[in-house]
């Protein structure tokens, strides 16, 4: 037992997701390398194993036939944000390390900006490029010390902290892409678009699987798909909908009635677009009369709202909702946050405060 | 058109996530580690806001609202604390700070020394002039 559960992991890590666990060795190698210490490595090292995890993390993700806007302003942001991040904790100079943040604060925001929240992208340019001055600021001020200093140019157990962090990394992946990973859902949904775009009956009968055991592995890899979606009882219900619809399917397929198999084939269509809108969703719980005033309550289906891309519509005036939004639902904790910043102002005016007549 | 799955963008807050926590751990530079905490908290924004958009609410944006509030106090304090105790030890190495460790604990102990000092160059002058020309006075032929 304990051996076939550790030779189904090796096999999940090394040889499935072999490339995913490379290009996080190769992250993890260039942290390490490059962080600060007293006789540093070459730098080249560093950024060829940097350079290669991104673009082998990359390539497992990006999905190519892509070129709308959308996708290469996300990916030009989040790599500069993964760079940004990479420059901070690896600069030995604190005012450039400061500078990498302002990066990484600026492409997060633009991140902000492609997911529709125009408010808060310009309120965390604000407050953040505000926070980034004053830091700056005490950068300069306080660390203008001549010469290497044991701060900048050493790290506190440099493999150790790589190795949490890169571990920490590969288990929010791992849980990531059970959850919301919708890449064998996709390559089903390919499938079926091929059997669609067949010319002849006999074609399209052989589409899905050359024998009858090809397409019973199909389908129940559909079926186990679906049901990898959630627990909730829309993606269950649609999992079952794939037996009914295959029990139009086989009849259609054994007559050669190309009509009868179309419309069959655009039913399993639909229902693997379904569900990819509906992956990792929430079971919608009750009836209760919760709060609209932030967009569709938590138990409402979302149907109503999804486009047929499965990306739901959201307010245009995005200030004026996130307002209404922040005042009926949210008042209290807006008024305790108002609160929480005096409080902060007077703590730190109280801490940094040079009392006359005593040490520091 | 087929928009970013919402798993690209959970996977962006998480690498910023687990950079900022490698940068917590590794730097000792007091401001460098602020700095990578706030890193970690762009990460829990980026995925927050993507939540949101992906479930047609505004719920998310209203919780990063909230984070970039705590932040703001949060840099506040810190900055405070971290002032103090520069002012205490002269440094902003967070190292000097391990008498605070716990009992039975051995210290830490930087064994490689640092780097020498980069020797100053010297910022270029110019060679003395000799003594200045004598210039015709200027006259008018009017």
């Amino acid at each position: 037992m304990l051996v076939a559960d550790l030779a189904s992991t090796f096999h999940y890590l090394f040889v499935a997701n072999g490339l995913y666990t490379f290009a996080l060795c190769a992250g993890a190698a260039a942290v390490y390398l490059l962080l600060p210490r007293p006789n540093p490595y070459p730098a080249l090292w560093g950024a060829v194993s940097s350079g290669l995890s991104l673009v082998l993390l990359g390539w497992q993700m990006v999905r190519p036939g892509s070129l709308a806007p959308e996708p290469i302003l996300f990916y030009s942001f989040s790599v500069l944000a993964i760079l940004g991040g990479g420059f901070l904790i690896t600069q030995r100079n604190p005012a450039r390390a400061a500078l990498a943040f302002a990066l990484v604060v600026l492409s997060s925001c633009g991140l902000f900006l492609l997911l529709a929240a125009p408010f808060l992208m310009a309120a965390t340019i604000i407050i953040y490029a505000g926070a980034i001055i004053v830091t700056f600021l005490f950068v300069l001020m306080l660390a203008q010390q001549e010469g290497p200093s044991d701060a900048d140019q050493r790290s506190r157990e440099p493999l150790l902290a790589t190795i949490a962090g890169f571990a920490l990394l590969g288990v929010l992946l791992f849980t990531l892409s059970e959850n919301f990973g919708t890449d064998n859902l996709r390559s089903l949904l390919d499938r079926i678009q091929a059997a669609q775009a067949k010319e002849t009956a006999e074609e399209m009968a052989r589409a899905l699987g050359d024998s009858d055991r090809e397409e019973q592995l199909f389908f129940d890899g559909f079926e186990k798909t679906i049901r990898a979606g959630g627990r909730s009882s829309e993606i269950q219900n649609l999992a079952g909908e794939v037996f009914n619809v295959r029990l139009r399917w086989n009849p259609a397929k054994q007559a050669r009635d190309i009509e009868k198999m179309r419309t069959a084939l655009a039913e399993f269509e639909a229902i693997a677009l379904q569900t990819a809108a509906l992956f990792g969703q929430l079971e919608p719980r009750g009836h209760w009369p919760l709060s609209h005033f932030s967009g569709p309550a938590s138990n409402q289906t979302r149907d109503a709202f999804r486009r047929e891309n499965g990306v739901p519509r959201m307010p245009a005036e995005n200030t004026a909702y996130l307002g209404r939004s922040l005042f009926t639902d949210y008042l209290l904790a807006i008024e305790l946050s108002g609160t929480l910043l005096l409080v902060a102002m007077i703590g730190a005016i109280a801490i940094a405060y040079r009392r006359p007549g005593r040490a520091p | 058109m087929t928009p970013v799955p919402l798993l690209h963008y959970l996977t962006v807050g998480a690498i910023l996530f687990a950079l900022g926590l490698i940068g917590f751990l590794a730097r000792r530079n007091m401001i460098l580690m602020f700095l990578s905490a706030e890193m970690m908290l762009q990460g829990v924004g980026v995925n927050l806001v993507a939540f949101a958009r992906f479930r047609g609410n505004l719920q998310g944006q209203a919780f990063t609202l909230f984070i970039v509030t705590v932040a703001a106090c949060e840099a506040a304090i810190a900055l405070a604390l971290i002032l103090i105790l520069y002012r205490t030890k002269r440094s902003l190495d967070v190292s000097l700070w391990q008498e605070l460790r716990e009992p039975g604990q051995d210290p830490t102990v930087d064994e490689e020394p640092l780097p020498p000092e980069p020797k100053e160059v010297p910022s270029p002058t110019l060679t003395p002039s000799g003594v200045e020309p004598l210039q015709p006075k200027e006259t008018s032929h009017v």
